[in-house]
């Protein structure tokens, strides 16, 4: 965890692009370019040649932490030494500043030219502006940001780097938070919170309330952080005019605590959608290929039940169609805990297993396929989709005879297909048919649901939730176990050289990665 | 377990207070107290876990059951449609969780953990050649069976309730959501067995609501009381023991409504049954007589002066040809006094159920 938190950070490259001297308040600007490509270092000491950029400004993605940030939509209203400014990130970013170049790189790359001060851009943005907290003497977290004061280890008592520590999480935090969508959204709800008839609809303004709710406890927590760093900061300052070494001991024990908390909030910032403190079904279907496929599907389907032991989930098996000799051919397990679908999300695909297969006499190299599906379940009912008894089929195995009382068998196994949508869920390891039943149409509601999310998030595409796309397709990992050993995630390149850990369920590497590049690269969300 | 037990309840497990209970049982039910004669035999779950074995031993018994149900295949199944290795196996799983009891502190002992059991390890090993060699009922194995969300007890002598009639309760709990006479009426469920119609109608039924229900067999009625008392539902359904209508005689006219889950099976076919059917269940609770329809016809016979006008009633039959024939019969024979009437299928598409009102 905190080693791979250590890789993130080392990717980051901050490159400070303007500064101007003469501007009665200096402001600077930050820009994170966290990608997932791979290094390009020979272009490192290319300056960039905004004359010659021609490159769209929809095109790249700028970050900014601060209030006066602009949005790449602005383009047009901003003055021309702006716009050089922005064709400088493009160009920037095209000449290859990409991730793994360490701390601090590339400073001052442009002053500015003369008429733009910060008071336009605080008419531009002037809301958040106004919000900007700071210490007595005008520091605010952009500005510790962009100091670009070295981060010592934590030992080392030095306010300036603890400053900049948390600083930096505070900055990530708000991007894994899609702060600016988050805002607005916000605006969006206490509007509708704010119309008279909204409780004519006591459903839906129950939602918007909860939700405003959240979001708000959200901002809220950011907020507060971000005021204690500043308070602490000017607590220091303080301490020192006044030679209280009590109170500066005091104060940097605090920021160090803080510099602690902050990692922990960088990870519960991955887990932030609505849907993430869920509990979910993980389901594994084999691919084409018979016992080997099979096989490796009930290895996959081990490794997640051995992952939620681990996490300190419950596990229970819902349904399991075992193979004709090996392994299984389906399976559906639910995870109950706290989170459980924040973290599985990530395992969405298909994996991939290249080995010399147990079940080949002629011990030939094989590759076989298992696809992971995920749903979460939602725990307020209110939220449920509604299903119509007469939408559903409901069916029950049983190995032809007459049944009732002619029959005493202990299978009670039950299959719902829900009509309208053709989504089928089985349900065998309960000891009544009731119960079958019920665990089985628990899963139609809960895939129903993430039908109905999915549909959701299309149409309202700006508070989009890429993640939850019920996917099977695309190929996310590949485990080698011959003629060489590793585990590599496709999407993220994330890899590790022993696949027995991961497959005894050492997954939380991969999950965290996948989820922290999956939000960190969609800058332009901020 | 998916029933979690109230602390008066699991004092049925100390054998010294089971006597009392039981009486309290009996004065505390209705007007006709049933026998009390018959003790029901504990179930494996609800007994104390006053054995232990050591992991490794659990583990051979474990194994040596495992490999005992993989070595029948399917040879029940293709024989008499029982159960295969893969439904026997998860028998054996569950079989696992009633008879251990789960702990948080691990007993060490010689460096081997001991695990807590509600029956001998020697027990087990016998308890599971009958399930295999004798084809003995899982459910008498382990003396319940979950029914709906229920966890009834049964022994010998007691129908296992099946899976099919599950729906009885849902198809009284349809038509009393939306009556309020029928939630609030008298019930009745004749041939209770393990009593599982009468609970399952008990707990539809709205605060008014009361249930009787009646069985030939005493072993039936004390088997039956022990469930109903598990439940909490001996001010709601009363046991009477007796053939059919013959302990009803004080509320004919006044049932809302009337269930029931009668033998049908035609007396040719027992002998070819299942043999976890055929052999260990009673004969009583299954044999219908020559075309199997001796007890259904009585019922329906019965149904128009028992009910009250509005009252419903539920059969279990054994399949469309039977169903046919007792819609055509209260259509034509019952004189009219009948309407709504309608056949229902079961989950395995078997058309199952005859249903109606009393005109």
């Amino acid at each position: 965890m905190s080693s791979f938190l250590h890789r993130k950070r080392a990717s980051r490259c901050w490159v400070v692009l303007c500064r101007n001297p003469n501007a009665e308040t200096q402001f600077v600007r930050s820009v994170l370019f966290s990608t997932l490509h791979e290094p390009q270092p020979r272009n490192l000491n290319k300056p960039p040649k905004p004359q010659n950029a021609t490159i769209s400004i929809e095109s790249h993605r700028i970050l900014d932490p601060g209030p006066c940030s602009f949005s790449p939509k602005t383009s047009k209203t901003l003055p021309g030494s702006l716009q050089n400014v922005k064709n400088s990130f493009a160009s920037a970013k095209s000449s290859g500043f990409s991730s793994n170049l360490g701390l601090p790189m590339v400073k001052s790359l442009f002053g500015f030219h003369g008429d733009l001060s910060r008071c336009s851009l605080v008419r531009l943005f002037g809301t958040q502006a106004a919000q900007e907290p700071s210490t007595s003497d005008g520091l605010t977290v952009d500005r510790i940001l962009n100091s670009e004061w070295p981060i010592l280890t934590e030992e080392e008592s030095d306010w300036k780097s603890h400053a900049t520590a948390i600083a930096q999480s505070i900055h990530l935090i708000k991007k894994r938070l899609q702060w600016k969508k988050l805002l607005v959204r916000l605006d969006m709800l206490s509007v509708e919170l704010n119309k008279p008839d909204l409780w004519n609809d006591p459903v839906h303004a129950g939602k918007i309330s909860r939700e405003h709710g959240s979001l708000m406890g959200k901002m809220k927590e950011v907020k507060a952080f971000e005021q204690e760093l500043l308070e602490h900061v000017d607590m220091i300052k303080l301490a020192r005019e006044e030679n209280d070494v009590e109170l500066e001991s005091e104060s940097m024990k605090a920021l160090l605590e803080m510099r602690i908390t902050s990692k922990e909030k960088e990870t519960q910032a991955l887990l932030a959608r609505e849907q993430d403190p869920c509990s979910c079904y993980i389901e594994v279907q084999s691919g084409a290929g018979g016992t080997e496929s099979n096989d490796w599907a009930s290895m996959v389907m081990q490794m997640y039940k051995m992952w939620a032991q681990r996490r300190g989930y419950k596990m229970t098996v819902v349904d399991e169609m075992p193979g004709e000799i090996a392994g299984i051919k389906r399976a559906t397990i639910k995870i109950d805990g706290e989170y459980a679908f924040g973290y599985a999300k990530a395992e969405v695909g298909v994996h991939r297993l290249v080995r010399i297969s147990p079940f080949d006499s002629n011990k030939r190299r094989h590759t076989s396929f298992a696809a992971v599906a995920v749903t979460p379940i939602l725990g307020d009912v209110s939220a449920h989709v509604q299903i119509n008894e007469s939408d559903l089929r409901i069916e029950r195995f049983r190995s032809g005879g007459s049944g009732g009382q002619h029959a005493n068998t202990t299978d009670s196994a039950v299959r719902i297909v829900h009509i309208p949508t053709g989504i089928t869920a089985t349900c065998q390891n309960e000891r009544s048919q009731h119960q079958n039943k019920a665990s089985a149409m628990a899963v139609i509601q809960a895939r129903v649901d993430q039908l109905e999310m999915a549909r959701q998030t299309q149409k309202n595409a700006q508070y989009s939730q890429s993640l939850t796309d019920i996917t099977w397709g695309s190929q996310i990992r590949s485990y080698v176990l011959q003629p060489y050993r590793m585990v590599k995630d496709l999407r993220t390149n994330y890899e590790v050289s022993d696949p027995d850990s991961v497959l005894e369920g050492d997954l939380d590497g991969f999950i965290l990665s996948y989820l922290s590049a999956s939000l960190d690269k969609d800058e332009d969300d901020r | 377990m998916k029933l979690s037990l109230t602390p008066k309840l699991s004092t049925f497990l100390k054998p010294s207070l089971a006597t009392n209970l039981r009486r309290s049982v009996c004065s505390s039910s209705l007007s006709r107290p049933p026998p009390t004669s018959l003790k029901p035999q504990s179930p494996l779950f609800l007994r104390p876990p006053i054995h232990s074995a050591t992991s490794s031993d659990l583990q051979k018994w474990h194994d040596w059951a495992k490999t005992l149900a993989s070595s029948i295949g399917s040879t029940f199944a293709d024989s008499d449609n029982g159960p295969d290795s893969t439904l026997l196996c998860r028998e054996l799983k569950w079989l696992i969780d009633d008879a251990i009891e789960e702990e948080d502190e691990e007993e060490i002992e010689n460096d081997q953990r001991k695990i807590r059991l509600r029956v001998a390890l020697e027990e087990l090993y016998l308890l599971w050649k009958q399930r295999i060699q004798e084809r003995r009922p899982f459910q008498y194995i382990v003396g319940c069976e979950h029914w709906r969300d229920l966890v009834l007890c049964v022994q010998e002598g007691v129908l296992i309730p099946r899976p099919e009639t599950e729906l009885i309760v849902d198809l009284v709990g349809d038509v009393v959501s939306d009556n309020e006479e029928l939630r609030e009426g008298l019930w009745a469920d004749l041939g209770t067995g393990s009593g599982a119609i009468a609970i399952g109608i008990g707990r539809v039924l709205g605060a008014g609501g009361r249930v009787i229900a009646t069985d030939l067999s005493p072993t039936a009625i004390s088997v039956a009381a022990f469930n109903v008392q598990r439940y909490g539902l001996q001010d709601v359904v009363e046991l009477r023991q007796g053939s059919w209508f013959d302990p009803l005689k004080d509320v004919e006219g006044k049932l809302a409504g009337f269930v029931s889950n009668p033998p049908y099976i035609p007396s040719d076919n027992i002998s070819g049954l299942q043999a976890e059917v055929g052999r260990h269940e009673p004969r009583v609770a299954l044999d219908g007589g020559v075309n199997g329809m001796d007890d259904l016809l009585h019922l329906c016979k019965g149904a128009a002066f028992m009910l009250k006008p509005g009252g419903f009633f539920a059969f279990e039959t054994n399949g469309e040809k039977q169903c046919k024939y007792l819609v055509e019969y209260m259509e034509n024979d019952a004189g009219g006094s009948f309407c709504n009437l309608s056949i229902v299928t079961d989950f395995a598409g078997i058309r199952r159920f005859v249903t109606g009102f009393h005109k």
